[in-house]
């Protein structure tokens, strides 16, 4: 069951902000989608969990360094720039 | 026009290819506004590149694609042409390279329209999540198109390109296709790169055509498949040559129908749908009833692991490399809280809630391991399918097209229509989707045909063949 508390906690995992009204609205929305979820729950647990395997990637290319873009054209879609970085608030 | 016809008139000059585009610019000019297929019409650029085409056609170096007008999913990416995924986080990304998609078709000199419709992130199945306003279905505009690829199925279906690259991770391409009148092709996992199809759930996501017909799909994913250095799960076994069994006998086929498909369908779908395995049972074909008893679990698997995977592809949205960037925030995490708030819709908020929710420890064994666990059953269950079987014939959908506005705020409701398409991508396979019926209301019915693994050319093959006896209703706008 979703309440307000572990919405705000998982928007806080998520790097979302919600209003008062939003995270009640995500609340019922959220407590519902995992209703659908439960369904999961009660799945055969021997059953192996399946991954991409070795197979599933074939020949892979080496590790080896290759061509990039230069910095400005990297740059290009950012809102803020300086000397070449991305300029965000200070962190410190 | 198929696109055999449009590429034998373009050889014979019997059209140029810039005729061809200016003629299709104009169509989108006339019908677009209502239909709202196109999130960017590249006017100028679909120009140069008809000339450069037609260059090409002249030089008698024309290609399969060379000049032929397709318009290209918004979460493709294309340099020099913004790329929004539908999303206000993205509306002003410009990419600087081209999807490895995109790139082999204009290894061709193919004519690119514009960027089509969507839902947000591809994360729907009406296409109304899209920022810019969702799509209409031209069939009635008063209904959804289905989604995600919901303006490449309409694009398609209105005449305002002659074929489209949708992605469909859960379904995106072939419930659209099906909603829209028009047929749907979604290869089997690692066919065609996603090197520059913006992620949304990597084991899932796969690149597919939106056409007029099974053949015509096939035509395109000729052009657009095989191994690429940038994408580590492409195949390297030998692709291509998708329609060379359309037109062969395909009546020693055995085709099989698993029940559990059919259980809450509409009525009126689920006997077109019958009456097209009476189709190939009267060709000669074996029709065999088939079980996929965990189907009852697809869609809460498929929610948990695609949601999983968006909640890690998504996070790279922070508004600080590039994308949406709020005025709101005085420290580093408070800008990105604050970016993603004001860039994301509701909907990608759930399934970034859902991913990170399932993904917590605590909860990760009930919900993802258990999610995991499923799609290792469905997978068996397929491979036990096919042992007895070539192809399987369902549903596309359990109904057909919605009037908008009636169940895209449900989420629940909205996640549950997906039943019939996702235990394909679960299982990483091709299928393809044909109109094989209208309901009482006009609408089109979609079909399914999933095959084995690498193997498009026999579902593209079966797919034809109902297409050439089966009366296809063209929309009227």
């Amino acid at each position: 069951m979703f309440d307000e508390k572990l919405t705000a906690h998982m928007a806080e995992l998520s790097k979302l902000s919600f209003t008062p009204e939003e995270l009640t609205s995500m609340t019922k929305d959220m407590t519902d989608i995992i209703a659908l979820m439960d369904t999961v729950c009660d799945f055969d647990p021997e059953v192996k969990p399946y991954a991409l395997s070795a197979v599933d990637y074939e020949d892979l290319r080496a590790d080896e360094h290759s061509g990039s873009y230069p910095a400005e054209r990297i740059l290009e879609n950012a809102k803020n720039v300086k000397n070449d970085s991305f300029v965000v608030p200070k962190v410190v | 026009m198929n696109l055999i016809d449009l590429r034998s008139k373009l050889d014979n000059k019997e059209i140029g290819a810039v005729e061809l585009t200016q003629d299709y610019l104009k169509k989108i000019k006339e019908r677009d506004a209502v239909i709202n297929s196109y999130i960017t019409v590249c006017e100028e650029e679909a120009i140069k590149m008809a000339e450069k085409a037609q260059a090409a056609i002249d030089a008698g170096e024309a290609k399969p694609l060379t000049g032929i007008p397709v318009s290209v999913k918004d979460n493709i990416c294309t340099e020099g042409i913004r790329t929004t995924c539908a999303s206000r986080m993205l509306e002003d990304f410009v990419p600087i390279y081209d999807a490895t998609a995109v790139a082999r078709l204009k290894a061709e000199n193919f004519v690119m329209l514009g960027k089509t419709n969507m839902d947000e992130f591809a994360m729907g199945g009406s296409s109304q999540t899209s920022y810019f306003g969702g799509p209409k279905n031209p069939y009635n505009v008063s209904c959804v198109t289905g989604g995600s690829s919901g303006g490449a199925a309409a694009s398609v279906a209105a005449g305002l390109c002659a074929a489209a690259l949708g992605s469909d991770t859960g379904g995106s391409v072939r419930q659209p296709s099906a909603f829209c009148g028009v047929t749907g092709l979604k290869p089997t996992y690692g066919t065609v790169s996603r090197w520059g199809l913006i992620a949304f759930a990597s084991s899932l996501d796969q690149i597919g055509v939106v056409a007029n017909s099974a053949a015509d799909t096939g035509y395109v994913l000729n052009s657009i498949c095989g191994y690429d250095e940038n994408d580590a799960t492409t195949s390297k076994k030998p692709q291509g040559g998708y329609t060379s069994m359309t037109g062969g006998d395909i009546s020693k086929l055995r085709i099989g129908v698993p029940k559990e498909f059919f259980e809450g369908t509409d009525e009126e779908v689920k006997n077109a749908v019958m009456k097209a395995a009476e189709f190939y049972r009267a060709l000669g074909c074996e029709i065999i009833e088939c079980s996929l008893p965990s189907l009852k679990y697809a869609v809460a698997a498929y929610y948990l692991i695609s949601s999983a995977e968006a909640a890690s592809n998504l996070s790279r949205f922070d508004g600080i490399k590039y994308g949406y960037r709020s005025g709101l925030g005085e420290d580093y995490n408070e800008l990105i809280k604050n970016s993603r708030r004001e860039g994301f819709g509701k909907e990608v908020k759930h399934r970034i809630m859902l991913g990170n929710y399932a993904l917590c420890s605590g909860y990760y064994d009930a919900y993802y391991n258990n999610a995991r666990r499923i799609r290792t059953q469905i997978r068996n269950e397929y491979a036990s399918i096919f042992e007895k079987c070539d192809v399987i014939l369902t549903p596309t959908a359990p109904t057909t097209a919605y009037e908008i506005g009636c169940q895209e705020n449900d989420p629940v409701k909205m996640y549950t229509a997906d039943i019939c398409t996702v235990t394909v991508n679960i299982a990483g396979l091709p299928a393809i989707s044909t109109t094989c019926g209208y309901d009482s209301k006009g609408m089109p019915i979609g079909m399914s045909l999933t095959g084995k693994a690498f193997d498009e050319k026999t579902i593209i093959a079966v797919c034809d063949r109902f297409e050439r006896d089966f009366d296809r209703r063209e929309c009227v706008l």
